[in-house]
């Protein structure tokens, strides 16, 4: 056996997949793409009549509210995603923690952790609506999807969670939670459709 | 310049200083940026450009539009060759490489014209007359005849190597069409904030603008123009797109359109796609796509150098060249005469103006004489001849004497059809208007409205106040307050004034009505006589209207000769309706990004790269690429890799990834209930820390999926499903408990992107896990019995999931791990079982080993196979109702003849088995009644030293020992097999406790 590895180094979604650097078109990039690694993530799923409790844990906890509409909820250090009906994703910037914040919801919800089982990543650039339109069948015009407004939904045939953070000072800004396996489907669509504008790639932490 | 001797010195929208040099049937000319192909051909002096498709007849420039039926020609060489291009939309690029199709040898001369001399056979429903008899000649001797005889250009045979791309796109308003009535309305849209979309499928804006000499608001219309695109252009919420054809209208205000973004290069510029399909959601559409011209069918007119009156004007206007010198107009209105106007402008001669209608004004009079015409009013062209060159006219006057007239160029005019394809994509019928002649839009779709030409309204005027006043009512549609409504500008005086003729009678020669598919009068006349009389059968039974040109110039007049041949008017003799796409799509341009590798998504499990390394050889399980086998230097053939692998699992261990298996996390105080409706097997007793088999069965009784699900706490399970079926279990159990108990307290999701699992099996699985799991897990046999599963840790505080289960048979384990240590895990168990010799393995060792165990995988679980013919029946509880369980008791499924499931093996040890060899009583006939099942999986064993096989057949269980033939033609197979226990392998299960 050639392998000599001695430790259990984890290997994140895009491993394998995309490297930091550029593509496509030289020049300015006109968007930029940051694979969000590291982060933690897990759906909760509300108990039948228990909604009203878990929302007060939760603002108690993370001082958020669950958002009754695809829209998501920022908090410093925690995110909350509409995902479906009284579902919603909890995302956090670091794994640290994150079992004991996780066990603490299981009182009043269904917790499922799934940090490994979305490759993430975030876009930005004057032309990221113009590479997310060649695969998102939803209006990403600024007054069709608002900043904070999530989409449950697919892209290149990949299922796809979809939001809008605050826009930067060159565009707006999306994250965009796709299944870990089908990664390398997506960044295949996606180097073919960002190539035109040229892409800036970089790791970064949730 | 010394080429083009048909180009004006001056005038055009052309670029004189960019010269382009291009190639057509090998030979060299040259034209200017702004050209299409057609009119640098026609600056060239070429008008032979083809040949038709029945007759082999020579053919020209008929349009200067989308609507060509005879400037066909292949476009490109090699890979990116296309065959029937209209060289009037193929914008001219430097190296432009074109050919023309359907001769041989050569355009000039070609052999196949012949075709003509045979014609009368060839007519309209040749094919069925002559071609009937006897059968057996036409696959051998017609069609390949035929073939070769009819047809266009060739395919290029070759993968386009060019990208194409979908894109979607959302407005409050679409224009189609670019010309002054789509300009005002995008305008008028555009400056209240709407947002819109202006597509034209043109390479420049402006319609029949860029075409005529016009005037608005006094001053040049190309001053209005500019203007108006120059505005829309600052308005940020307006997006134009040339080149870009709307193509289709579907359900919900979608519309389909086509962008070419790198036809008009050579190839793509670095990092562009070749085009792009667009599906645009519009809150409102206006189609101002403005008309097309309607030629007349006459004897000779389909020769080169018989032009429409508006194409005409084109090529002067529009691309500064001059269509032919000497030229007689025939026009049946007042609309061609401003091609008499541009030709004489242009410095061109015209001979004559045959005006179909008797009563000349005395204006039209004095215009003829200013233009130094011979007027024939009431006159017709009976007869335009030269063969491959227009030569002369026959002009018959109001009193039928003929004059013949020597000319290079024939400008025939009779009234414009608006361009309302889109109207009909969603079954709208267009009306037919007395008045002016021809269809308009009738029942228009939801959200669209139409203008200018388009709606039948053909002045300038009328274009410019339509599109005004519907771009105003769009924003307001979107809720906008509409930008003020200023004057509509003024334009110079026009006329539209027609007498349409549909055919000049009583001549001899060919008089075509579809150009593209060579369908002449004499044909719609046959069909009349023949009883093909309503629209859709004159359609087929001539082919009128079936080219790749849909009849765009054709179809009026086929079903205004029909409407003549059978004394009704035309509205009575039917309607011409059009389907989607308006203009030939290249398929690429439907599939975009998805095609080769990227069709669909391609599922890759987290160990995926550690297997690559591995050289394992990877198989496709639906969308999952899935490790097959682990081939070794020197092992040159499957079957030895396998064998190899199975030795090395019974015989110490291997390990095998499972990751690809659905796994649905089911948590709530109903969860166990919720597994007691589902599953046929029970549920409540299973104690917390335990995995058992279950089975789940379709409404109708039939088995679906099965897998094992472990009891992770009170209120907690994991589910596994089969690789296959975990969407579709997913969906069911969602369907069940939304729709069947939407009581139950349950909350599921799927977890199976979240694990990477792998199968540790063999005697030496439990010794390797030891190097794995965190020691303060004790994994004993007696801490950890056959069918355990429980939360551990490996790796020093990594959270884990460790299941006792086994599809091989033997001592087995699945360990789980969060997906980012799937790779860490699979090199650690390497590490691990070294020392007992540790073997990856793939999906076909784990199906040696589970046939050798008589495991039921996907050949048996196939929809059609219930869980008695299975061997399972004793599962279904009969303590609780579970899905299927009212239905699985319905005669024909439980009658005992039913096929089960048994083992098969080979009397002669030597012989192979094939799965899907039916099974058939030995000295029976090979024919279906003797059918007793089919072998639905098959595998050499390493152990036993041949092969087995597991398959259906009728009342098995009660027949073991007993012989029949295994018989599959297919292959030339037909063994002779005993039926036996499908359990070949350690029958009494001691593996799998040890």
């Amino acid at each position: 056996m050639a392998e000599t590895a001695t430790s259990w180094d984890p290997r994140g979604a895009w491993a394998g997949i995309a490297q930091p650097g550029s593509f496509g078109a030289k020049g300015e990039a006109g968007v930029f793409a940051i694979m969000l690694e590291g982060f933690g993530l897990a759906s909760v799923i509300a108990e039948p009549d228990t909604t009203a409790a878990l929302s007060q844990t939760v603002e108690a906890l993370l001082g958020l509210t669950l958002p009754p509409t695809p829209r998501i909820a920022r908090g410093p250090a925690h995110d909350i995603v509409w995902a479906g009906p009284d579902q919603w994703l909890l995302r956090t910037a670091s794994r640290n923690g994150f079992t004991g914040l996780l066990s603490e919801l299981s009182a009043h919800a269904a917790v499922s952790e799934q940090s490994d089982a979305r490759a993430a990543l975030r876009l930005s650039g004057p032309r990221a609506r113009d590479v997310l339109a060649k695969g998102v069948m939803l209006d990403l015009h600024p007054t069709a999807f608002a900043i904070g407004d999530v989409a449950l939904t697919n892209v290149a045939y990949v299922g796809a969670h979809l939001w809008r953070l605050d826009d930067a000072a060159d565009g707006p800004v999306f994250e965009i939670l796709l299944p870990r396996s089908m990664a390398g489907s997506f960044w295949s669509w996606f180097v073919a459709s960002a190539r035109e504008f040229g892409c800036r790639v970089a790791s970064g932490r949730g | 310049m010394s080429g083009q001797s048909f180009r004006l010195a001056s005038g055009g929208l052309i670029d004189r200083t960019r010269a382009l040099a291009f190639r057509f049937d090998g030979k060299s000319y040259e034209g200017h940026a702004g050209d299409t192909l057609a009119s640098a051909l026609l600056a060239n002096g070429v008008r032979l450009v083809g040949r038709s498709f029945k007759y082999h007849r020579p053919r020209g420039i008929l349009s200067a539009g989308p609507e060509e039926p005879n400037a066909l020609v292949e476009l490109r060489t090699g890979a990116r060759r296309e065959p029937n291009t209209r060289a009037t939309v193929v914008e001219l690029f430097d190296g432009l490489e074109a050919a023309s199709q359907n001769r041989w040898p050569s355009l000039a001369f070609d052999l196949l014209s012949l075709n003509g001399l045979v014609s009368p056979a060839l007519v309209a429903g040749f094919y069925y007359k002559t071609f009937m008899w006897p059968a057996a000649f036409w696959e051998k001797l017609y069609e390949p005849l035929i073939r070769r005889a009819a047809g266009l250009g060739r395919a290029a045979g070759a993968e386009d190597p060019d990208h194409y791309e979908k894109a979607f796109a959302f407005c409050d308003l679409l224009v189609v069409g670019g010309g002054p009535a789509g300009l005002a309305a995008a305008l008028a849209a555009g400056r209240s904030g709407t947002r819109v979309i202006l597509c034209d499928e043109d390479f420049r804006l402006g319609g029949r603008l860029l075409a005529e000499k016009r005037e608005i608001d006094g001053k040049p219309a190309a001053e209005w123009l500019a203007a108006t695109l120059a505005e829309l252009e600052s308005i940020p919420e307006v997006r134009i797109m040339p080149r870009t054809t709307v193509f289709g209208l579907y359900d919900h205000g979608i519309y389909g359109a086509v962008e070419r973004v790198g036809d008009h290069l050579p190839e793509p510029a670095p990092y562009q796609p070749r085009q792009r399909g667009w599906r645009i959601h519009a809150r409102r559409a206006i189609l101002a796509a403005g008309a097309l011209e309607r030629p007349i069918v006459f004897p000779g007119n389909d020769t080169p150098g018989v032009m429409l009156a508006g194409a005409a004007r084109a090529y002067v206007n529009r691309y500064g060249v001059l269509p032919g010198r000497e030229a007689v107009l025939f026009t049946a209105g007042d609309d061609g005469w401003a091609t008499a106007h541009a030709i004489t402008a242009a410095g061109g001669k015209v001979a004559a103006i045959v005006d179909t209608r008797k009563d000349a004004d005395p204006a039209r009079k004095a215009l003829a004489e200013q233009l130094g015409a011979r007027l024939f009013a009431g006159g017709v062209i009976a007869h335009a001849r030269g063969g491959r060159q227009l030569d002369g006219v026959t002009i018959r006057d109001a009193s039928g004497a003929t004059t013949a007239l020597a000319c290079d160029l024939l400008a025939v005019s009779n009234g414009w059809n608006p361009t309302l394809h889109l109207t009909s994509h969603q079954n709208g019928k267009p009306a037919w208007d007395e008045t002016l002649q021809c269809f308009v839009p009738g029942t228009l779709p939801a959200g669209l409205t139409v203008a200018g030409s388009a709606a039948g309204r053909f002045t300038l005027a009328q274009a410019l106040d339509d599109g005004a006043r519907l771009g105003r009512e769009a924003a307001v549609d979107a809720g906008l307050i509409p930008a003020g409504a200023g004057p509509v500008p003024a334009t110079d005086p026009e006329t539209t004034a027609l007498t349409p003729v549909w055919r000049v009678k009583g001549a001899k020669g060919k008089a075509f009505v579809d150009y593209q598919n060579d369908v002449t009068d004499k044909d719609v006349e046959l069909a009349a006589r023949e009883g093909f009389r309503p629209v859709e059968h004159l359609k087929r039974y001539t082919t009128l209207g079936m080219a790749t040109d849909q009849g765009k110039t054709s179809n009026l007049g086929g079903l205004a000769i029909m409407a003549e041949q059978t004394g009704r008017t035309i509205p009575q003799t039917g309607t011409t309706t059009f389907r989607p796409p308006y203009t030939p799509v290249a398929i690429g341009a439907l599939a975009g990004h998805h095609r080769g590798k990227d069709f669909r998504p391609t599922r890759l499990a987290p160990t995926h790269d550690w297997s690559r390394e591995q050289g394992a050889v990877f198989i496709e399980a639906g969308q999952w690429l899935r490790a097959q086998y682990y081939p070794k230097p020197g092992e040159n053939d499957w079957l030895t890799t396998v064998n190899r692998e199975v030795l090395a699992v019974r015989a110490g261990v291997g390990i095998c990834d499972v990751s690809t298996l659905g796994k649905i996390d089911i948590q709530g105080t109903d969860a166990a209930e919720f597994l007691e409706r589902v599953y046929i097997n029970g549920w409540k007793a299973l104690p917390v820390g335990k995995a058992r088999y279950g089975l789940m069965l379709r409404e109708d009784g039939f088995v679906m999926d099965d897998g094992t699900t472990s009891r992770l706490g009170e209120r907690h399970f994991l589910m596994t499903t089969t690789t296959a079926n975990a969407g579709k279990v997913m969906q069911h159990l969602e369907f069940c408990h939304q729709v069947l108990w939407p009581d139950l307290d349950i909350q599921m999701v799927s977890v199976s992107e979240q694990w990477a699992q792998v199968a540790v099996a063999g005697p030496k699985a439990r010794e390797t896990l030891r190097g794995v799991v965190d020691s303060t897990h004790d994994i004993s046999n007696e801490a950890f019995p056959y069918l355990a599963a429980r939360a551990i840790t490996v790796g020093g505080g990594i959270p884990a999931r460790l299941f006792r289960i086994s599809f091989s048979g033997e001592l087995a384990y699945e360990l789980a791990v969060p997906a980012d240590y799937g790779d860490a895990m699979m090199r650690a168990l390497t590490r691990a079982g070294e020392p007992f010799g540790i073997t990856p393995y793939g999906t076909e060792a784990l199906g040696v080993m589970r046939i050798e165990k008589g495991h039921v995988a996907g050949n048996e679980l196939n929809g059609q196979t219930t869980a008695r013919d299975l061997g399972l029946g004793k599962m279904m509880s009969t303590k609780k109702d579970f899905i299927g369980r009212l239905m699985v008791g319905r005669q024909a499924l439980i009658e005992k003849d039913r096929p089960s499931f048994v083992g098969f093996r080979p009397i002669d040890s030597a012989q192979r088995l094939r799965a899907g060899a039916h099974f058939i009583g030995i000295g029976k006939a090979a024919v279906m009644e003797n059918d007793e099942g089919y072998m639905t999986s098959v595998a050499y064993s390493p152990h036993l030293k041949h092969w087995m096989g597991l398959g259906l057949i009728r009342n098995g269980a009660g027949r073991i020992g007993e012989r029949v033939r295994a018989y599959d033609p297919v292959r030339n197979g037909d063994v002779v097999v005993e039926i036996c226990s499908p359990v070949f392998v350690d029958p009494e299960g001691t593996h799998l406790h040890g």
